[in-house]
C-alpha cells in the first residue's frame, strides 16, 4: 500500500536538558531578583528514539511532566535538543540554520492544547488561518482568501465566520481554526499536543473523527501525544509510552494497550476511566 | 536573611554607579566654577589660578574619583567654591531643614491619607466615597507649581502667614515658645503644599489595596464565617494589602529628600532644594555630587527600609527563600 | 485596512468606548485651542504696550454710566489713577465694544496660513497708524505691557509641544530598548535592565535639573526648546523600556509566536505583527500620563530660568514672574493664567484613566474576571524617581 517503506520521521536518542547557565548563576549573586527568575535545571528528554511511518498514526502517551510537549517541540524545530539527531524524511534538521530549515517547517506542523492561546484572541479567522501562506510568501492575497475558504470547508466550519475574530468562536471551533491553519501549508506530518484535552468530551470526539477523515483524504501522519489512553486506542496504530524523559514501552496499539508490560502503562491504564461495555476501550487493569 | 544582604548589596551597587555617572557626567560638561570667577574683575587671574590648581580640577578624571572616593570613605565630602566651606556641614544643615520640612509633610500625609483611604474603599462606589474620589481627583490635578504659588498668593493678600524663608529676622531674640511658634508659622505654608501634593497619591493607592483585597475569596469566607465588618476590614483587609502599602511607604520615605525641590525654592525655605539649584547654576561641582547622593541615598534606603518591612511582614518571601 | 480593523477592535470595546471617546474629544479640543492660537488670540504676544505695564484685567460691563443696557458687552479703557503710577482706574469716557470675528494683527495660522481674523477684539472700524484700536486686556499684562491672554495661548503652543514631543522621544527610547532587551534577552537585557534600574534610581527632578544646566545655559529660544525636549525625553526612557520588556516577555513565550516561529517566521515579522500591537495599549496609557508630567517639567525648566527664555513665551515664563515679592502682593492676576492651565491637565488625567480602564489583559479564558487592582495615575506630581 505505502509507497515508501521508510519511515517519514526518525528520532534517535535524542535527550533535552534544562541547565542553569553561568551568566545566569553569576548574576544572581548580585541581582536583587534573581530569587524569582532562578532557571531550573533538569533533563526533559532522556535519549529517546522512535519512527513513524508514512501516513500513521503514533499515540505518545504519558502523565503530565514525562517530556512529552518538549519532544513535540523538538521534532518542530522549536527547541535545539541536547543532543541525538532528528531525521524528516531521511534528512537531518536537528543542526539546520535557520534558513534551510524554512523551508522545511511546512511540512512538520504542530498544533497546540489550548486554542485560546495558540490563537490571537483579536485576529479574524482569515488573518489566522492565512498568516502561514504570509508567512511563506506564498500566493496572492485573493488565492490566500480562496484557500483560507477551502480551509475552513475542510474542517467544516462555515465560510460566514471567515471575518469574524478568534475570541468569538467556541472551543471545538478554535481548535477546527488552529487546525486549519496548520494544513495551510500542506503539512506530511502533523504533531498534535494533547490537541483533544482542553475540549468538551463531545467535541473530542467530533474533532478526533475529522481528524481521521482528514487523514484519510489527505495522506497526512500523526503524531498524537496525549494522556487519554481511550483516545489514543481510537486513533492511533501505534503506540510508545513516556515516562520521566524515557521511552519505556512502544509497540502497536493493541499489544501495548491489551497487554502492557511496563508499570508506567499500566498505572496509565488503571487511571483510565470505563467508557460503554462493549467499546473498544481497554479495560480496567485493577477492579 | 540571604535576600536582605542581596537587596543591600544590590543598594550599594546602585550607589556606586550613579556615583560614577555624576561623576563622569559633570566632569564632561563645559563649565567650571572658576570660568564664573575668571569674569569676576574684582578677583586676580594669580588668585583664580591658584584656587583652581588647589581644587584639583586639572587632574586626570579616574584619579579625581578615586580621590573623592577616599575622601568620602573619611567623612570629607568635598569642598564648596561657592559657599568656601566644607560640603559636609553645609550639606548637613540643608537637609535638616528639607526633612523637617518633608518628615511632618509625609506624616500629615499618611495619617490623614491612610484612614481616608479605607474609609473610602469600604464604602466604595457610594456618597463618601466618590466625595474623597472627586478631592483626590482635584488635588492630583493640580500642580506642585501651581498649588505652591497659590498658596503664597493666599499669604500674601490675607496676611495669615508670612512668605517665605524659615525664621523671622528677629528669630534669635526670641523666647523657646516664641521660636516654636515662629518656625510653626513658616512652615505652615510648605507643610501644607507638600502635604495636599502628596495626599491623593496615598490616599488613590490605598483605597485601590484594599478595594483589591474585599474582593477576595478569602476574605468572602471569612464573611461567611460571620466575622463583624469592623474586623474584616482592619485585620484582614488591611493586613493583606500591607504588601503594595509598605512599598510606597519606602517610597514616601525615599522621595524625602528629593521631592519637595520646587516648593522649597518658591517658599525660599533655605533647603537642599535651593542649594543644589544654585550649585547646578554655578557649576559648584562637589556639592552637586554629594546633593545627587544623598537624595539617592534616600531613595535607596527608603526600598530598603520597606524590603526590610516587606521581609517582616510578608511570610511568602521568607518561604520562598528557605525554599531554594 | 485590516491593521486598521485590528485596532478598532483593540480600542473599541463597547464598555469604556464612551468614556474614552468623551475625554478624548476634550483634550483634542483643548489642544485645538491651542493649535490656532493665532485665531484666539487677540494680540501678537510679543506686541508691548510700554505705556500699561501691569494692567489688571479689564471688566466686562453691560450698564454704562448712566445706567443705559447695552445688549453688545463692553469694556472701559484704563488709565493711571492721578496721582498713582501703578493703579488703575476705568475711564468711562471711553467704552471699548467687544466685538468677534475682528480683523486684527497678522498671524499664521498652523504655521503657515495668513490670516488675520481673531475670534474677539475692539474692532475699531477705522484703524490708522496714529489711531490704533483700544486694546481689551481679558487677563490684564505684564511687565512689558504684554497682553497675558495672548501670552497664555502662544505659550501653551511651546509648552504643550514640548510635552508631547519629548514624550514621543520618551516612548520611542523606551520601546526601542524595551523591544531589544525582551527579544534578543540574555547578557544584553540584563545591561539594559542594570542601566534602567540606575535611572529609575535617580531622583528624576535632581537629574532633570543637572542634565540641563550642565548644557550652555545661553542659547536661543529654539535651541533651549530642542534642548529641553531631548533632556526631558532622555531622563524618562527606563519606566516604558520595563514596560515594553515584560510585554514582550510575556508575549514571547506565548503559543501563536511559537505557532508563528512554527512556520518558519522571521524575529522582525514576530516582532511588527505580534509584538508591536501588544506593546500599543500600553504606549498609549503611558504617553497619557507622560505627557501633562513632561509639560510640568518644561514649565518648571522655564519657571526656574532653565528652560524657554524670554521673549518667547512658555507656561513657565508666565509665572516666572511671580517670584518677585512686588508682582505677589501687587499684581495678583499673573496667576490666572496657572489656572487656566488647569483644564489640560484635568483631560489628561481623564483620558489616563479611561485608557487604563480598558488595558485590561485582553485573554480568552471564562475564568474569574481579574479584580480591578488599578494603579492609580499619577499626572501631574513630579515625583522624584517616580
Amino acid at each position: 500500500m505505502d509507497i515508501n517503506p521508510q519511515p517519514l520521521l526518525r528520532v534517535e536518542n535524542l535527550s533535552k536538558c534544562y541547565s542553569a547557565q553561568k551568566w545566569h548563576r553569576l548574576q544572581s549573586v548580585f541581582a536583587a531578583d534573581a530569587a524569582k527568575n532562578k532557571p531550573k535545571e533538569f533533563t526533559a528528554l532522556n535519549n529517546v528514539s522512535l519512527q513513524l511511518r508514512r501516513k500513521s498514526t503514533l499515540a505518545l502517551v504519558g502523565q503530565s511532566g514525562s517530556g512529552k510537549s518538549t519532544l513535540a517541540l523538538c521534532i518542530a524545530c522549536l527547541e535545539r535538543p541536547t543532543s541525538g539527531s532528528i531525521f524528516f524524511n531521511q534528512q537531518e534538521v536537528t543542526a539546520l540554520p535557520e534558513q534551510q530549515l524554512r523551508q522545511i517547517r511546512p511540512r512538520i506542523q504542530l498544533v497546540f492544547q489550548d486554542p485560546a492561546r495558540a490563537l490571537n484572541p483579536r485576529w479574524s479567522a482569515l488573518d489566522l488561518i492565512a498568516e502561514p501562506l504570509v508567512i511563506q510568501n506564498r500566493l496572492t492575497s485573493k488565492k490566500r482568501e480562496a484557500k483560507v475558504l477551502q480551509l475552513l470547508d475542510l474542517v467544516a466550519l462555515p465560510r460566514t465566520s471567515v471575518s469574524k475574530p478568534a475570541h468569538q468562536f467556541s472551543g471545538g471551533q478554535r481548535q477546527r481554526l488552529a487546525l486549519a491553519r496548520a494544513l495551510a501549508l500542506e503539512p506530511k506530518l502533523l504533531l498534535l499536543d494533547e490537541a483533544l484535552s482542553a475540549l468538551d468530551c463531545s467535541i473530542q470526539a467530533q474533532i478526533a473523527n475529522l481528524l481521521l477523515d482528514l487523514q484519510y483524504q489527505l495522506g497526512l501522519t500523526y503524531l498524537f501525544i496525549t494522556h487519554d489512553l481511550a483516545m489514543a486506542a481510537h486513533l492511533a496504530d501505534q503506540v510508545a509510552v513516556l515516562a520521566c524523559g524515557q521511552i519505556v514501552e512502544s509497540g502497536s496499539a493493541q499489544k501495548v494497550l491489551q497487554a502492557p508490560q511496563h508499570e508506567a502503562t499500566r498505572a496509565l491504564l488503571a487511571a483510565t476511566p470505563r467508557f460503554a461495555p462493549n467499546s473498544s476501550a481497554p479495560a480496567l487493569v485493577n477492579a | 536573611m540571604r535576600y536582605l544582604l542581596r537587596r543591600a548589596s544590590h543598594a550599594l551597587f546602585l550607589l556606586f554607579g550613579v556615583s560614577v555617572l555624576t561623576f563622569l557626567f559633570s566632569a564632561l560638561t563645559p563649565g567650571n566654577y572658576f570660568d564664573e570667577m575668571r569674569l569676576n574683575p574684582q578677583i586676580s587671574q594669580e588668585t583664580v589660578a591658584a584656587l583652581r590648581a588647589q581644587s584639583q580640577l586639572d587632574h586626570p578624571l579616574p584619579l579625581r574619583y578615586i580621590h573623592w572616593l577616599g575622601g568620602v570613605a573619611h567623612g570629607n565630602l568635598g569642598f564648596s567654591f561657592a559657599y568656601n566651606s566644607p560640603v559636609g556641614p553645609l550639606l548637613r544643615t540643608r537637609a535638616c531643614n528639607t526633612l523637617l520640612l518633608a518628615g511632618t509633610a509625609t506624616v500629615l500625609a499618611w495619617l490623614i491619607g491612610l484612614p481616608l483611604g479605607i474609609w473610602s474603599a469600604s464604602r466604595m462606589n457610594r456618597a463618601p466615597d466618590k466625595l474623597v474620589s472627586a478631592g483626590t481627583a482635584t488635588l492630583l490635578v493640580l500642580p506642585d507649581l501651581v498649588l505652591a504659588l497659590g498658596l503664597l498668593i493666599l499669604a500674601v493678600r490675607t496676611g495669615w502667614f508670612p512668605t517665605g524663608g524659615l525664621t523671622s529676622t528677629n528669630y534669635n531674640g526670641f523666647s523657646t515658645l516664641q521660636k516654636f511658634r515662629d518656625l510653626t508659622a513658616h512652615m505652615t505654608l510648605p507643610v501644607l503644599a507638600l502635604t495636599l501634593s502628596a495626599l491623593p497619591n496615598i490616599v488613590r493607592h490605598v483605597r485601590a489595596a484594599i478595594a483589591d483585597e474585599l474582593q477576595s475569596p478569602f476574605l468572602r469566607a471569612a464573611e461567611a464565617h460571620g466575622i463583624p465588618q469592623r474586623k474584616l476590614l482592619y485585620n484582614y483587609a488591611v493586613r493583606a494589602a500591607a504588601n503594595p502599602l509598605i512599598s510606597l511607604l519606602g517610597f514616601s520615605i525615599g522621595t524625602l529628600l528629593s521631592g519637595s525641590l520646587l516648593v522649597e525654592v518658591i517658599m525660599s525655605w533655605p533647603g537642599l532644594g535651593p542649594l543644589f539649584l544654585e550649585s547646578i547654576l554655578a557649576r559648584d561641582f562637589y556639592v552637586v555630587i554629594a546633593g545627587v547622593l544623598l537624595s539617592m541615598l534616600f531613595l535607596v534606603a527608603g526600598n530598603l527600609f520597606a524590603d526590610i518591612l516587606l521581609y517582616l511582614a510578608d511570610p511568602r518571601i521568607r518561604t520562598a527563600e528557605r525554599s531554594q | 485596512m485590516s491593521t486598521l480593523r485590528k485596532l478598532n477592535s483593540v480600542f473599541l470595546t463597547p464598555r469604556t468606548d464612551h468614556q474614552l471617546s468623551r475625554w478624548l474629544l476634550f483634550v483634542l479640543a483643548l489642544h485645538f485651542g491651542i493649535l490656532a492660537a493665532g485665531f484666539f488670540a487677540p494680540y501678537d504676544p510679543a506686541d508691548q504696550d510700554r505705556d500699561r505695564p501691569y494692567l489688571p484685567p479689564m471688566r466686562m460691563h453691560f450698564l454704562d454710566a448712566q445706567h443705559h443696557f447695552h445688549a453688545r458687552p463692553f469694556f472701559y479703557a484704563l488709565r493711571l489713577a492721578p496721582g498713582s503710577f501703578d493703579q488703575y482706574e476705568e475711564d468711562v469716557s471711553a467704552p471699548i465694544p467687544l466685538r468677534f470675528f475682528t480683523a486684527g494683527a497678522r498671524y499664521h495660522l498652523l504655521g503657515f496660513i495668513p490670516a488675520r481674523r481673531h475670534l474677539f477684539g475692539s474692532g475699531a472700524s477705522h484703524p490708522t497708524p496714529n489711531n490704533p484700536p483700544p486694546r481689551l486686556y481679558l487677563l490684564g499684562t505684564d511687565a512689558f505691557g504684554r497682553d497675558l491672554l495672548s501670552r497664555f495661548l502662544f505659550g501653551g503652543q511651546i509648552s504643550l509641544l514640548a510635552g508631547l514631543l519629548g514624550a514621543a522621544v520618551t516612548l520611542s527610547l523606551g520601546t526601542l530598548v524595551g523591544l531589544t532587551a525582551g527579544f534578543v534577552g540574555g547578557w544584553r537585557d540584563d545591561m539594559l535592565m542594570r542601566l534602567a534600574e540606575l535611572f529609575l534610581a535617580l531622583p528624576w527632578l535632581y537629574l532633570l535639573f543637572a542634565l540641563r544646566a550642565f548644557l550652555p545655559l545661553s542659547v536661543s529660544p529654539v535651541q533651549a526648546f530642542f534642548l529641553v525636549v531631548v533632556v526631558i525625553g532622555v531622563v524618562g526612557w527606563a519606566r516604558p523600556a520595563r514596560l515594553v520588556r515584560s510585554i514582550v516577555l510575556s508575549v514571547k513565550e506565548r503559543d501563536f509566536v511559537r505557532a508563528a516561529r512554527g512556520f518558519g517566521a522571521s524575529d522582525f515579522y514576530l516582532l511588527h505583527r505580534h509584538l508591536l500591537p501588544e506593546t500599543a495599549t500600553v504606549l498609549f496609557t503611558q504617553a497619557a500620563i507622560l505627557i501633562p508630567q513632561f509639560v510640568l517639567a518644561e514649565m518648571t525648566l522655564s519657571f526656574l530660568g532653565l528652560g524657554v527664555p524670554e521673549p518667547a513665551s512658555s507656561w513657565g515664563n508666565l509665572l516666572a514672574a511671580l517670584q518677585q515679592y512686588s508682582v505677589l502682593v501687587s499684581y495678583w492676576w499673573m496667576y490666572i493664567p496657572a489656572l487656566l492651565m488647569l483644564p489640560f491637565f484635568v483631560g489628561y488625567l481623564g483620558l489616563a484613566s479611561a485608557l487604563q480602564h480598558r488595558s485590561r489583559p485582553f485573554k480568552m479564558e471564562a475564568g474569574v474576571s481579574q479584580a480591578n487592582s488599578e494603579l492609580p495615575v499619577a499626572v501631574s506630581k513630579e515625583v522624584a524617581g517616580a
